[in-house]
């Protein structure tokens, strides 16, 4: 077990709706208010997960200054959603997170489960429970799905004290998970994404997040590709792996994904920084007035901010 | 605009996935890297020179000083008139000339035996001062006295027994060559429609064969073709006609007998308009513990009429003594697509010869090679594609391994590109694994540009395996070693993933696996350039 670097948090919710509290970040008075209208069940926020603060990060090759500044918190249970531009940063926050060798993070800290999450090897955090879904998942021909998921599968259990699996034994784990995907079983004999279409590659990287039954996912662009019978499958699949002490972290471009996959949290990136963040609201004024929606939005919040918060 | 540099643009989107470019001609040799953390080879500024990458900076091979070089005509020079000027081909000729009770042959083989032996008289084989085999030293294979067994000697049991043992499940034909010479007993073409001919020159439409026996090799083949036109004792003929397309593989196995040191497999393939057809050629060992140096000198001669497909594979699995030449010319009518796919693996010396010619528009040319060099090894891909007409695509990828300190790969791929070809879209990459200290590869991957009009991307990368495959392994749990490991087996899999045919895939893994067992497959191997 890990000690959370915060204390628990009380907070109110309405039984049943979509539960809403405090994230941490910029806390506003209007959301509380809006809370304590609710019928009030106590209950404990889960335990801090991730906790990103003031991260900045360069790529290690050109040294262009990427990331300037990163702060989130993502606690067990949680959705919460990345929005942003293209070249905002998203996908270069994602590939820091499970320490991709393009990107060097020169200053702020990830603790991940309480852990210093920047001094672990990248298989160190897979193992862990961190999991990110590539924007675009690279080919291995001559690799078969099954060797290279089973390979993973028997990484996290070993982690976990759990035993390794032989081939048949992972074949009876991981046909359940297929069928929970609602997976053709033939993708397990098929070489690691080769020849995948744009669509199968995406329920490639949900077959790997269900067999490595991750603590937390962050999925970049799941939804790029895909059309909308395929979006409303992976979202599917998506909603069915999330557990009470999991959390995910979408990074999206549209409003749709999240209308699967609702979140309670939305954040917006700009030039590398999280500039806003707030409740799904915030996924419906980018989605009716664009990034200019949001920016009038913050200053109208900033005018009418409380001189005495 | 004259030039064999690479389209800038792309060697960067190259580089930003992690390779190394190479314009030119260069060798390469490995050396352990102190470091724990992958390597790349980062290099820059390499002038189109000869580079050889080398043991460690200072430290230069001394086998890759440059040597002057000798054109053709100074090869021949000096041709005694009247008798044979190479020792060599003198003994072959003396052991392949027809004896009294020897059966006659078809007039087209006859008539291309006349011919090519008397173009030896005046030839010499090539030495390392030739250019073109500068890096290959045929003189082992010259040194094996060449040595024709008669048929009855051969063991028709064991000969079965390996035939049996190297099977194509769905192939619509098997066709088995002993010492070149095609078995009637061990073939079957049953599953051949009747249209098309699969079998001996002996049983083919001889006039239509005769036009085209022997037209490539005369004008486009190496002296080692020159051998095979001299030595052939028959010639495996596939005749697809117009319009007839053959859905499932064509597959030749090549045993030697083991009684004879050389022979000369011959394969000519005609495919009329329109017409396609897989041929899969597979040379093979006739025992797994067979170690009687010997020479296989093949030659392939390919026909594509407008339109016509040809899927062209070819595997060599021979054992670890053989002297494996092999040559293959392609003429491509308009339209036409000739696509190889190669796995080369056994041999102890070893080198295909490729060259194709385009004869009209928009053909599509597609060349994949996976060598693996093992102890004592040597394999060579000299590929020449002249492109002279609008329109047409080429590409060619080159993967080789080299997994032992005296194991090293050759590979020369020329692609010139003519004032002609206009809108050609050309592609060629070469990667390279060296796995140990001096493992050596001696690449020279030239595209070159005469039209103005075309899109081409050429590489070659050195040494690494793809940051993008290893990084995904990890990302999933899986440490680098093992995520190494699997690379490293896989690494043909691009190329051999071709060929659907579970059997040949197998064959052709349990030759790396057996490769690369003993081999420590390091962190990562830095290479460095060292000028020659
Ligand atoms: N490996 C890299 N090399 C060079 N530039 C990069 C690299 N990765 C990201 N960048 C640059 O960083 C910026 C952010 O990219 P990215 O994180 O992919 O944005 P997003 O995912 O939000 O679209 C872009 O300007 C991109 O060009
Ligand atoms: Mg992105």
């Amino acid at each position: 077990m890990y000690t959370s670097s915060l204390h628990s948090r009380h907070c109110h919710i309405q039984r049943g709706a979509p539960f809403w509290r405090p994230l941490g970040i910029r806390q506003k008075h209007t959301r509380w208010c809006k809370m304590q209208r609710f019928d009030t069940v106590r209950v404990f926020a889960g335990e801090v997960l991730l906790e990103v603060k003031d991260l900045e990060a360069k790529v290690a090759e050109t040294g262009q200054m990427i990331l300037r500044g990163v702060n989130l918190t993502v606690r067990e249970g949680e959705t919460h959603a990345i929005m942003g531009t293209n070249g905002s940063g998203k996908s270069t926050l994602s590939k820091c997170l499970v320490g991709h060798p393009d990107y060097e993070v020169t200053s702020g800290t990830v603790t991940y489960k309480g852990q210093n999450l920047l001094d672990l090897e990248p298989e160190e955090r897979a193992r862990a429970g961190l999991f990110m879904s590539f924007q675009s998942p690279v080919e291995v021909p001559g690799v078969s799905n099954s060797d290279f998921l089973r390979l993973a599968a028997n990484a996290r259990r070993k982690q976990l004290g759990q035993e390794e699996l032989g081939p048949l034994e992972f074949y009876g784990y991981v046909m359940p998970k297929l069928a929970a995907l609602k997976m053709n079983p033939d993708f397990l004999n098929r070489d690691v994404n080769a020849n995948f279409s744009g669509g199968e590659k995406k329920r490639n990287e949900i077959l790997q997040l269900s067999v490595l039954e991750a603590d937390i996912a962050v999925l970049d662009e799941i939804d790029s590709g895909l059309d909308i019978d395929a979006l409303r499958d992976v979202a599917d699949a998506v909603n069915s792996l999330k557990r009470p002490n999991s959390a995910t972290l979408m990074v999206t471009h549209y409003k749709r994904l999240l209308n699967y996959v609702v979140p309670e949290a939305v954040h917006i990136m700009e030039a590398g920084k999280i500039i806003y963040s707030g409740g799904i609201e915030v996924a419906d004024i980018l989605e009716q007035d664009g990034y200019e929606g949001i920016k009038s939005r913050m200053r109208e919040e900033a005018s009418k901010q409380p001189v005495s918060a | 605009m004259l030039g064999h540099l690479p389209e800038v643009a792309s060697q960067q989107a190259y580089r930003q996935a992690g390779q190394h470019f190479v314009p030119g001609p260069a060798c390469f040799s490995g050396r352990q890297h102190p470091g724990t953390l992958p390597q790349q080879t980062r290099k820059g500024g390499l002038s189109p020179s000869l580079q050889c990458w080398g043991i460690s900076g200072g430290q230069r091979s001394p086998r890759l000083h440059a040597l002057p070089v000798l054109n053709s005509s100074a090869v021949t020079d000096g041709a005694a008139a009247g008798g044979t000027e190479d020792k060599w081909i003198a003994r072959v000729l003396a052991e392949f000339q027809p004896s009294d009770e020897s059966p006659p042959l078809p007039y087209p083989l006859e008539a291309m035996q006349t011919e090519c032996t008397s173009a030896l008289r005046t030839q010499r084989m090539p030495t390392t001062r030739n250019e073109e085999y500068r890096f290959t030293d045929v003189g082992p294979l010259l040194q094996i006295q060449p040595q024709v067994a008669s048929p009855l000697d051969v063991d028709g049991e064991a000969v079965a027994a390996v035939s049996e043992a190297h099977s194509i499940k769905v192939a619509a034909a098997k066709i088995v060559v002993i010492d070149g010479v095609v078995s009637d007993q061990l073939s079957s073409t049953e599953g051949l429609p009747h249209q098309a001919f699969v079998g001996s020159l002996r049983d083919a439409p001889l006039d239509l064969m005769a036009q085209y026996l022997g037209q490539q090799a005369r004008t486009r083949g190496s002296p080692f073709a020159i051998v095979n036109g001299a030595t052939a004792q028959d010639v495996l003929c596939v005749y697809v006609p117009d319009g007839v397309h053959l859905d499932k593989p064509i597959h030749v196995l090549y045993i030697p007998s083991g009684h004879s040191t050389m022979a000369a497999p011959r394969l000519l393939c005609v495919l009329g308009t329109d017409a396609a057809a897989e041929v899969i050629e597979e040379f093979v060992s006739p025992a797994t513990d067979f170690s009687t140096p010997h020479v296989t000198n093949a030659l392939a001669e390919m026909e594509l009429a407008q339109g016509a497909r040809l899927k062209h594979g070819y595997v060599c699995l021979e054992g670890r003594q053989a002297m494996h030449m092999k040559g293959t010319l392609v003429r491509q009518a308009a339209s036409s697509t000739y696509k190889l796919t190669e796995a080369r693996l056994g041999g102890r010396l070893t080198r295909q010869d490729v060259n194709v010619a385009q004869e009209g528009e928009e053909t599509r040319t597609e060349m994949r090679s996976f060598l693996l060099c093992g102890d004592r090894q040597l394999h060579d891909l000299h590929s020449k594609l002249r492109l002279e007409h609008p329109r047409g695509t080429a590409d060619q990828l080159h993967k080789c391994i080299v997994a032992a300190g005296t194991g090293r790969g050759v590979f020369d791929g020329n692609v010139r590109v003519e004032q002609k070809a206009q809108k050609t879209d050309a592609g060629q990459l070469s990667r390279n694994l060296l796995l140990v200290p001096r493992a050596t590869v001696n690449v020279k991957p030239n595209l070159q540009i005469v039209a103005d009009d075309v899109k081409c991307t050429h590489g070659c990368a050195v040494s690494d395996l793809e940051e993008d495959q290893l990084f995904y392994f990890r990302a999933r749990g899986v440490d680098s070693a093992t995520a190494r490991r699997v690379l490293v087996y896989s690494f043909g899999a691009e190329v051999t993933t071709e060929w659907p045919y579970q059997q040949l895939r197998d064959r052709i893994q349990s030759a790396v696996d057996l490769a690369l067992a003993n081999v420590p497959i390091m962190e990562s191997i830095e290479s460095e350039p060292v000028e020659v």
